[in-house]
């Protein structure tokens, strides 16, 4: 039987276009664990580049006084005495942002592999917020651990809601939900702004001069396990962003609803011929997707916030976008998404006002430059072909080196 | 029966049901156009009766083989009724607040400018099968650079062509990634958002600090006062209102929409983009640069929409602040959606859009509802959902859309 | 007949690589001028492949191309057009939404002013060109809206406009029913006559022997002989594109159907436009039988197709697979009641490419036993089920784990098969299970569908390749505009297949 044959594109009729998860896929083979390193050490040498050609600064000097601030290196073991201590507590605030971003990246990550894009990481984050906080406020004499979980589940309900809205338009009118989660972004943060504003229905009725809700009951806090409670030390959510992370594991791979949302991902034509609902699936997908947002909103109020404000509602929302940086550049699997956030946590730590010497660089330009740096990951992992070809360099350049020691 | 007598057929059908369709939303608006001044209709039975036709005429459309469309006329007359009614129970008063027609249209033409330029540029760009997300960075772009070419070179001119430089640039870094990489359109689109907003951002603070951006060259206003002097009075008064003291970057939009149809529809060079956006490897069989047009294309909808953003700073706002596209980038593309990537129904659909986000701020004037004002800063955002997920779900791009084209 | 002159075309040595195919091993080649020569060999053989070549669109990584004895480098299309080379690929490359006269002139365009389009110049010199060749066509009618012979008409324009003297034609007649063929025929011998050279790609041998001086066949890359038709014969050739016997027709002997396992009644099923697509068919197809049906592409095959397996809505009618009734059902209950669905395109349906071959396996029945249980799924279940229909059906590339896009076409179409036989449905439907494969894995399929009849399922055969109906089926149904409109026996000739399948009305076969 003849096997190999001459089957170059043309001779079937153009093949489909690959979807993301397909995409994304090819990524994961060809490239393991050095592209990614790779992508990330690329933007950080453009934002450095940025950084010497705006402000005449050295990068690396930048980089450093960043780097000083994230409290990664409690981790090197020769760290001792006063420098641990606060390289400590630096490391609590940066793995305090880890949590949220690793909730919102599982978020993004699991959209992707349905095929499906959630930019709507920022709407269903403030609905986790609202909800999570309101159940938060309420049953002040419920036990600790049921009000927490209660709390935290329903702000993760209300992120499934608010995504599964734009999972139904797509299922049903074929909606693209780029343009659909986008504007339900908006709609979320002005509807958010409307109930924790100047006499909203939400204010806290003992702060009548400011805009913000009642703070949660003492019940519904979740626990600091690592430094000071007062200080801000870091709290179990982070356990919840763990155990979110062996759940969306889990739910891929080892559950029909993973199967069935991978197929979709990978080809919703051949999975609608195989008897999967594409529809069902794009609903779920984005519900759990948003349920993943939701969680990461209420686990914040739950863990550190305490009480919702419009700069809550309207800027901390945000890191809802770095979802979409965290995800791609751990390609969708959760140890990537696990060290991706972390990279991103450190850089949103470092680079705050409290961590920056502002006489090394100013900290709202680093918000900027952190930006730069995550449009620039999502750029080049965006681009199979960039680092599929670095990638052919570098076995190249091996093959031409064993070549060389070989001849020689 | 031949191909050609069913489709003849199919085309007698179409046209009196279509109408049928088309009457029906017309009927629907008109009976919530006359209780709004100057008409204030305050009895019951006019909206109701104009309103009651509508859906009669719907129905009949309906039945007679357009679903979407009878449907759509159905709904909108029905709405036309009851909110026709709702206005009936405002106060004379309240609703000549919201609704003076002059001022209106005026704003209305303010509001859809941006959008006017973004949703065209995005045509070029589709039309030649790239997806372009990016046009809300493009936009910032254009923003940012047009207040500080205009600033630095101290005339609005100069500042516009600035301005479109640096749309085109960020516009050509989309077009390499998207077209010669092969990176997946929409992720690349979404990075080249962060890069924009990050990078304006960055720059912004850098060089102007805290202050602002202060007195700036404005793109200048076109007075046409003879309009006032058209008979009868009436008229006239609206019509100098309306249109008398519009900038002059308005007018440029309405001359582009023309220009844009003139290109697309009736020259080679239009021809030869839809075909790559159609069928890319026909048109490279017959010796079309499929990478070229299409290059050509995406840099110029940078170019395009990044006037929308110099709009915004120097014609509009007279000032830069981050992020002050807000989304109308997405807006822009939604519009270019419902308007089937076609000039003139981009352009209506952006006077849609412009109408809502016209309206929002003036509802806010009436007393009784000054307390949801926030609210109706969702209403553009809204009535964009509205559109993606109602009317057009299914509106037909060009066939080779979002897939990157593989020279052998 | 060519006298010993300079060739109008000639290859040498051509030879191009794909990652991990040759697709072309050092292939020569010649074409003298105002000959019609064919380029035969099967599916995967290279014959497209090389023709890209000669037109620009694939750069060859060894070898030499010369017109009229001239040294050329073919770096782009447009210089193959320049030389004078013209091409009809076998999937058009026409653009749907524009008009025949827009897809003509496209590239050439004549103009006003230097940047406008001259439609109107365009229309008319579209209609001369057509006139001179004796061809009918609308100039502005849109190429969605006519008929795919003379879509094919269009293509053959297209060269016409550009001046070409040769013209490559690849699988032309793939698409076409036997009288739409005889008119290209016609159409070619009225351009050789004109000095035209032409090109002519196939698989089929009855055409190539009708319509080619002289015959070059490939295998696997390589060009293994040129012959002249005159004298030649199909085994010969068949043995010079296969390099052993090939069996023509395949063994079997007659069926016993007995029950009816899918019964279809008074079927309307409408397509996304809201015209009917399928009109008021009806068939039965029983345990122990194929049935073929046959059609032009595009007469309403895909519609049905999915309306039998529960991938589009019935607007009337009845669908009942051994003995349940699912009309209104989804596809899932469709597989449930005992439906095989081998799909007429492996790659946008049959298999999820990045999925592994355990997971493609499965795809039917992942959420039941045994490969899972209250939605936890058990892959070691379904990695042993994978690794014993690998076996049983003997696909090579790979293993349970590895991905179906590591496969050749042919093993790929085996898992499809294997997942489809082995769930032992009642009712299996084919479509257009054969394309783009090898002769080996062609015999292969046929063979097992064979089987399933004896074994006692129901067979429904839809495909376009009247080779493939006539050999496998038992009775022959043929479908025109969504009608069912003759029933013949498995020795009916391609001439009444070929008359029923425009409608049986001859006059409208010379018209169009």
């Amino acid at each position: 039987m003849s096997e190999q044959q001459a089957t170059p594109p043309p001779e079937l009729p153009e093949e489909p276009a690959p979807s993301m998860a397909a995409r994304f896929a090819l990524y994961q083979r060809a490239g393991g664990i050095i592209t990614p390193v790779l992508t990330a050490l690329l933007a950080f040498i453009i934002g450095g580049l940025v950084v010497l050609v705006t402000t005449g600064k050295n990068p690396l000097s930048t980089y450093r006084a960043i780097f000083d601030g994230t409290g990664l290196n409690w981790f090197f073991p020769w760290v001792r005495g006063q420098e641990r201590m606060l390289a400590a507590e630096d490391l609590q605030q940066t793995l305090l942002v880890t949590t949220t971003l690793i909730l919102v990246g599982i978020a993004v990550a699991f959209a992707f592999r349905c095929g499906l894009f959630n930019i709507g990481g920022q709407g269903q984050y403030i609905a986790g917020m609202i909800v999570g906080s309101q159940v938060g406020v309420w049953m002040p004499d419920l036990a600790h651990v049921p009000h927490m979980i209660l709390a935290a589940g329903a702000g993760a309900l209300a992120g499934a809601i608010w995504g599964g809205i734009a999972g139904i338009l797509k299922a049903t009118v074929g909606a693209h939900e780029v343009i659909s989660t986008i504007m339900l972004n908006w709609i979320a943060l002005w509807i958010g702004s409307y109930l924790v504003g100047f006499e909203g229905p939400l204010q806290d009725p003992a702060q009548v001069f400011v805009p913000v809700t009642e703070e949660v009951s003492q019940g519904a806090k979740l626990n600091v396990f690592w430094g000071e409670a007062l200080a801000q030390g870091l709290h179990i959510g982070f356990f919840v962003a763990i155990a979110a992370l062996i759940v969306f594991w889990l739910v891929l791979n080892r559950t029909t609803l993973g199967y069935e949302v991978r197929a979709v991902g990978f080809n919703a034509e051949a999975a609608r011929y195989g008897g999967i609902s594409v529809g069902r699936n794009y609903f779920l997908a984005m519900a759990i997707s948003g349920a993943f947002a939701g969680l990461a909103g209420s686990v914040d109020i739950l863990g550190w916030l305490f009480r919702v404000d419009l700069t809550s509602v309207q800027i901390s929302s945000q890191i809802a976008f770095m979802g979409i940086a965290v995800a791609l550049l751990g390609r969708n699997t959760p140890l990537g998404i696990f060290f991706s956030a972390l990279l991103f946590g450190a850089l949103l730590n470092g680079t705050s006002t409290r961590n920056l010497d502002p006489a090394v660089f100013q900290p709202e330009l680093a918000g900027n430059l952190t930006l730069i740096i995550q449009g620039l990951v999502v750029l080049f992992v965006g681009a199979d072909l960039l680092i599929l070809y670095l990638w052919r360099a570098r076995t190249k350049l091996r093959r031409k080196t064993a070549q060389a020691v070989t001849q020689s | 029966m031949s191909v050609a007598s069913v489709a003849e057929r199919a085309t007698v059908r179409f046209d009196v049901a279509k109408a049928a369709g088309i009457v029906a939303i017309a009927l629907g608006a008109l009976a919530f156009w006359v209780t709004l001044p100057p008409l204030t209709v305050r009895t019951q039975a006019v909206p109701i009766t104009l309103g009651l036709a509508g859906i009669a005429s719907g129905l009949w459309s309906w039945r007679h083989g357009h679903v979407r469309l009878g449907w759509t006329g159905v709904m909108i007359a029905f709405l036309g009724i009851i909110v026709g009614l709702f206005a009936m129970q405002a106060a004379v008063g309240n609703l000549e607040v919201v609704i003076t027609w002059s001022a209106l249209t005026a704003a209305t033409l303010r509001f859809a400018t941006p959008l006017i330029f973004a949703a065209i540029g995005g045509l070029f760009s589709e039309r030649s099968g790239v997806v372009n997300i990016g046009l809300e960075g493009m936009m910032l772009m254009g923003a940012f650079f047009g207040i500080y070419g205009a600033d630095v070179t101290d005339s609005w001119w100069l500042g516009i062509l600035i301005g479109m430089g640096a749309g085109a640039a960020l516009a050509f870094v989309h077009a390499v990634f998207s077209i010669h990489l092969r990176a997946d359109q929409i992720v690349s689109g979404t990075a080249i958002n962060f890069l924009a907003l990050g990078l304006t951002g960055y720059l912004f603070i850098d060089l102007y600090g805290t202050e602002g951006t202060g007195e700036v060259p404005a793109v200048p206003d076109v007075h046409l006062d003879f309009l006032g002097r058209i008979p009868p009075e009436g008229l006239g008064n609206f019509l100098e209102r309306a249109f008398g003291q519009l900038n002059l970057m308005i007018w440029l939009a309405l001359l582009t929409v023309v220009l844009a149809y003139i290109v697309i529809f009736r020259t080679t060079l239009g021809l030869r983009i839809r075909s790559v956006g159609e069928h890319p490897r026909a048109a490279d069989t017959v010796g079309i640069s499929v990478y070229g047009v299409r290059y050509l294309a995406v840099t110029t909808s940078g170019a395009l929409a990044a006037l929308g953003g110099v709009y915004l700073s120097i014609g509009f706002v007279h000032s830069f602040t981050e992020n002050m596209t807000a989304g109308r980038g997405f807006i822009a593309l939604a519009a270019l959606i419902f308007g089937k990537w076609r000039p003139f129904g981009v352009l209506g659909a952006a006077l849609l859009f412009g109408f809502a986000s016209a309206v929002a701020p003036r509802l806010e004037n009436v007393e009784s509802w000054a307390t949801y004002g926030t609210l109706f800063q969702t209403l553009p955002y809204l009535l964009t959902l509205i559109a993606v997920a109602g009317l057009i779900g299914r509106s037909i791009p060009p066939a080779a859309i979002g897939r990157p084209y593989e020279k052998q | 007949m060519a006298e010993q002159q300079v060739p109008v075309l000639e290859l040498r040595g051509i030879t191009k690589r794909f990652p991990g195919v040759l697709a072309n091993d050092h292939i020569d080649f010649d074409l003298q001028r105002g000959e019609v020569h064919a380029l035969l060999g099967e599916n995967g053989a290279g014959k497209s492949t090389l023709m890209n070549v000669v037109y620009g669109l694939y750069h060859p990584d060894e070898g030499e191309i010369a017109i009229n004895g001239k040294p050329v480098k073919m770096s782009s299309p447009r210089e193959a057009i320049d030389h004078g080379i013209g091409m009809v690929h076998q999937h058009f490359m026409l653009i749907p939404v524009m008009t025949v006269a827009e897809n003509v002139v496209l590239a050439s365009e004549p103009r006003k002013g230097g940047v406008f389009l001259d439609y109107d110049a365009a229309i008319s010199r579209v209609r001369d060109l057509a006139a001179t060749f004796k061809f009918a066509i609308q100039p502005d009618a849109r190429v969605e809206n006519i008929t795919v012979g003379q879509q094919q008409r269009v293509e053959i324009l297209k060269a016409l406009y550009r001046g070409a003297d040769i013209l490559i034609l690849d699988e032309p007649t793939a698409v076409l029913t036997p009288q739409e063929a005889d008119e290209l025929f016609g159409i070619l011998k009225t351009l050789q006559r004109e000095g035209m050279s032409i090109i002519f790609i196939s698989h089929k041998l009855r055409e190539v022997l009708e319509i080619a001086d002289r015959v070059t066949v490939l295998r696997r890359g390589k060009k293994i002989e040129t012959v002249s038709s005159e004298g030649a014969t199909r085994e010969g050739l068949a043995r010079l594109m296969v390099g052993r016997e090939v069996l023509l027709r395949v063994q079997k002997t007659a069926g016993e159907p007995e029950q009816p396992l899918l019964v279809v009644e008074d079927l309307t099923v409408v397509d996304e436009r809201g015209l009917p697509a399928v009109r008021d068919v009806s068939l039965t197809v029983r345990s122990g039988e194929i049935v073929g049906i046959a059609g032009v592409d595009g007469n309403g095959q895909s519609e049905l197709i999915d309306a039998l397996t529960g991938l589009r809505r019935v607007t009337s009618g009845k669908v009942v697979v051994g003995g349940r009734d699912v009309t209104m059902r989804s596809a899932h209950d469709h597989y449930d009641a005992g439906l095989g669905h081998i799909p007429e395109d492996r790659h946008l349906r049959g298999l999820v490419l990045d999925f592994t071959l355990a997971e493609n396996l499965a795809l039917h029945d992942f959420e039941k036993q045994p490969f899972a249980r209250l939605g936890w799924l058990r892959p070691g279940r379904m990695i042993a089920w994978a690794r014993r229909l690998l076996q049983e059906f003997d696909v090579r590339g790979g293993g349970p784990r590895t991905r179906a896009a590591a496969l050749s076409g042919g093993n790929q179409q085996k898992v499809v098969v294997a997942r489809e036989v082995a769930r032992d449905p009642r009712a299996l439907i084919a479509a257009q299970p054969t394309r783009g494969l090898d002769v080996g894995a062609i015999e292969f399929v046929h063979r097992r569908l064979v089987e399933e009849r004896d074994d006692g399922r129901a067979v429904l055969l839809i495909s376009l390749e009247l080779d493939e109906i006539l050999s496998l089926s038992d009775r022959i149904l043929v479908i025109y505009e969504g009608q069912i409109v003759a029933e013949y026996g498995p020795d009916v000739t391609e001439e009444e297949l070929g008359i029923a399948m425009t409608g049986g009305q001859v006059e409208q076969a010379a018209a169009s």
